[in-house]
């Protein structure tokens, strides 16, 4: 059974989400303020805050950055700012994933199941296989096979390739790949990260202009679904 | 003071006076004359010329001077009483005190003069510096003539008008009823940017200069002068001062003005886009509900808790709340793009990519359709804002999806030709009504139709296209129909260097 803590000033929208979250099993606790959010999670200690950017009395960016300060727990942001910069600061914050309003309730249990079960599979994976059986990932002993036969990854390749399946089912910015895997001061290297990501694609994908597993999130950054 | 030396000097007067004053220099030596010597009363003459010449000036020194030379010699050189000199040596003295004299009245005259010139200066100086300092407060253009014109005033036999440009850049003075010269003759005078003097014809020596208003970055105006006859260059380094000033004065408000309009701009912009996000917000807010709870009520009913019928009004309900969330972000950015104060947030990337995004976002509409994607493998990378190519290439496969049969093919292509990148979206439905009329706002391909949409989409499509620095065609194929393709410049990709490990096993 799941802790929620859901902060987000609109009734209606908590509403609904509620609902969708105890159908799912979930125990939903509610806050409607920033200040109320903060108090709640240093309480209730749950296993997904659920978070509005657009709080009446804080920036929810704020409120992302005082939890990271202690807290671990995954969080997904709620925003109904149209740029996508702003999802894009909140991840860089911090947060796990976001979603746009307005959004669906079998979008939102995507997201939130997701998130979930990141949290209890807490090891590190070191063995994937991606959903579709055709490709098998094994990270400690760096190999890739694609229909039992290997796959040949440029060390760069191979290392996005692992910070993605680290980050599974969660968005990670240009930002955070750039660092991760080129190091810090690399930012101006976005041209660098475009054309490696086509590469795996085109080395890992059935079909690379529809990707299924290294999924775009247009202006915000890249998203690997196992 | 009652009797003025400077008035005097202007007119007969001074002669008189200097007639006068050698006559009574006569009287005063007259009875000394048994008591000094002769060459002590050559001093007192020559005293008398130069008090005459300080105070009078040159013409009436000069008379002191020969008169005094006259008296000398009539009344105390022997014999007396007559011209004749008995004694030739005294016309060596005569000669000497004439010289002297006359000398004495040319420098003396002269310096007089400077110190005259140098005064009238100083006030002209200090009334200019008045002037500027009463203009260095002034707000409006018309304040600034009519200082201008108010220290003109003062000067004798000059009338002025200024003629400066407006806000649609037509010529035109500021509250001045009987105005100089016309605006062409001034129009003229701005564009050559040097002065234009026209003598009168009327034949009183009245004169008409035209100086332009050059200030340090522009000329800002034009300021016509009528003066009488000689003050013309008497004035003329005065007139140019005054023009000058008044080019400044006009020049600094014209930068106010600027500055001021930039703060309004940027003003209003902020506001706009405050407006708009708080608007994009206010929208979202409960559409996210609505859509939210109507999917509740959806699933509530697919989990068999709702009967079928509304369950369906559910879905329904939810699907227009989507749709009106698309209308809202189209109307928005839109408007955004419209008034040019969405900044583009370009990057070098593929093409390949958009199409995928779209193409995902887009599976529920073109579910029925046969999607065929056409791309070249060796695309170069393009610069564009993702977010904006991605809603060009959604709008452009929506609409084709909308208005073609499901079953049909939509094609989806990027080449390269004439270095640029063409990227089209073609199907074979029934083309494009109306064609020339699409891509503006609100227009839509045919009346009241029964598929959805304000016929914003086109409209943004364009609008995102030519910020990119491209072009967007529509089209009927001959083959039947739509072709919708726009172009990107390619411009230079940044360098990228190939890496050089070990590859995995």
């Amino acid at each position: 059974m799941s802790h929620v803590l859901l902060v987000e000033d609109e009734p209606r929208i908590r509403r609904f989400v509620r609902l969708a979250l105890e159908s799912q099993g979930c125990v939903v606790a509610e806050a409607e303020t920033a200040a109320a959010g903060l108090d709640a999670a240093g309480k209730i200690r749950p296993d997904l805050l659920i978070l509005d950017l657009g709080l009446p009395d804080r920036d929810g960016l704020e409120l992302i950055r005082d939890l990271r300060a202690w807290a671990t727990m995954p969080i997904l942001v709620l925003s109904a700012r149209s740029l996508e910069s702003d999802k894009v600061a909140a991840l860089d914050m911090g947060a796990d994933d976001y979603l746009s309003k307005p959004f669906g309730v079998e979008e939102l249990l995507a997201r939130v199941r997701a998130l979930l079960r990141r949290r209890r599979r807490d090891e590190a994976t070191t063995r994937v296989q991606l959903s579709d059986g055709a490709v098998e990932v094994d990270l400690t002993r760096r190999t890739i096979t694609r229909n039992a036969e290997p796959v040949h990854l440029t060390p760069i390749e191979f290392r996005l390739l692992s910070t993605l399946i680290m980050h599974d089912n969660r968005v990670l910015t240009h930002r955070q790949l750039l660092r991760e895997v080129w190091g810090e001061g690399h930012s101006d290297r976005g041209h660098y990260l475009r054309i490696y990501i086509g590469r795996l694609r085109h080395k890992l994908e059935t079909d690379p202009t529809l990707p299924r597993h290294l999924l775009t999130e247009t202006g915000v950054g890249y998203r690997f679904v196992i | 003071m009652i009797f003025s030396f400077a008035a005097a000097r202007q007119t007969g007067a001074g002669y008189a006076l200097a007639a006068a004053a050698a006559a009574g220099t006569t009287l005063l030596a007259a009875p000394l004359s048994a008591f000094i010597d002769k060459a002590n009363i050559i001093m007192l003459f020559l005293l008398m010329v130069f008090m005459v010449a300080l105070r009078l000036g040159r013409g009436p020194a000069i008379l002191a001077s020969f008169a005094s030379v006259a008296l000398f010699d009539f009344f105390f050189v022997l014999p007396h009483l007559s011209f004749a000199v008995a004694d030739a040596q005294y016309l060596i003295t005569f000669l000497v005190m004439l010289a002297v004299a006359l000398a004495t009245a040319h420098l003396v005259a002269q310096l007089r003069q400077h110190a005259d010139e140098a005064g009238e200066r100083e006030q002209d100086t200090l009334a200019l510096y008045e002037m500027a300092r009463q203009m260095s407060g002034t707000t409006t253009e018309s304040q600034v003539t009519d200082i201008a014109r108010r220290f003109l005033q003062e000067v004798p036999g000059v009338q002025c008008s200024f003629w400066l440009p407006n806000d649609a850049d037509a010529l035109e003075t500021l509250d001045d009823p009987y105005p100089l010269g016309d605006a062409k003759l001034a129009r003229r005078v701005l564009t050559r940017g040097e002065p234009i003097e026209q003598v009168g014809m009327s034949g009183h020596g009245e004169a008409l200069i035209c100086l332009p208003l050059q200030a340090p970055m522009a000329i800002r105006g034009v300021m016509m002068i009528q003066l009488a006859g000689t003050e013309a260059i008497r004035q003329h380094h005065l007139l140019n001062a005054v023009a000058s000033l008044v080019a400044i004065a006009v020049e600094r408000l014209h930068y106010v003005k600027v500055a001021h309009q930039a703060e309004v701009r940027m003003e209003s912009e902020r506001l706009r886009n405050s407006v708009l996000s708080s608007l994009s917000h206010d929208l979202r807010t409960p559409l996210t509900a609505l859509v939210g709870l109507a999917d509740t009520l959806a699933l509530a009913g697919n989990a068999g808790a709702l009967p079928a019928q509304h369950a369906e009004t559910a879905r329904a309900l939810r699907d227009q709340a989507l749709r009106l969330t698309g209308m809202a972000t189209n109307l928005l950015d839109l408007t955004r793009l419209s008034v040019g104060d969405q900044p583009l947030r370009c990057e070098w990337q593929s093409i390949e990519e958009v199409f995928g995004s779209a193409l995902q976002l887009l599976a529920p509409a073109l579910a029925g359709h046969d999607v065929r994607i056409e791309l070249p493998a060796q695309l170069p990378l393009l610069e564009f804002d993702a977010v904006l190519l991605e809603r060009v290439i959604c709008n452009l496969l929506d609409n084709a999806a909308k208005h073609t049969p499901a079953g049909t093919a939509i094609t989806l292509s990027a080449r390269l030709e004439d270095g640029k990148a063409v990227i089209a979206v073609c199907d074979n439905g029934p083309g494009f009504p109306n064609l020339p009329a699409l891509a503006l706002p609100f227009v839509r391909g045919s009346g009241e139709s029964s598929h959805p949409g304000f016929g914003l989409g086109l409209a943004i499509c364009k609008a995102i296209v030519v910020a990119h620095g491209g072009t967007l065609e529509l089209n009927n194929l001959a083959s039947g129909g739509a072709s919708a393709r726009f172009t990107l410049p390619l411009g230079t990709p940044p360098q990228f260097e190939e890496e050089t490990g070990e590859p995995t096993p």
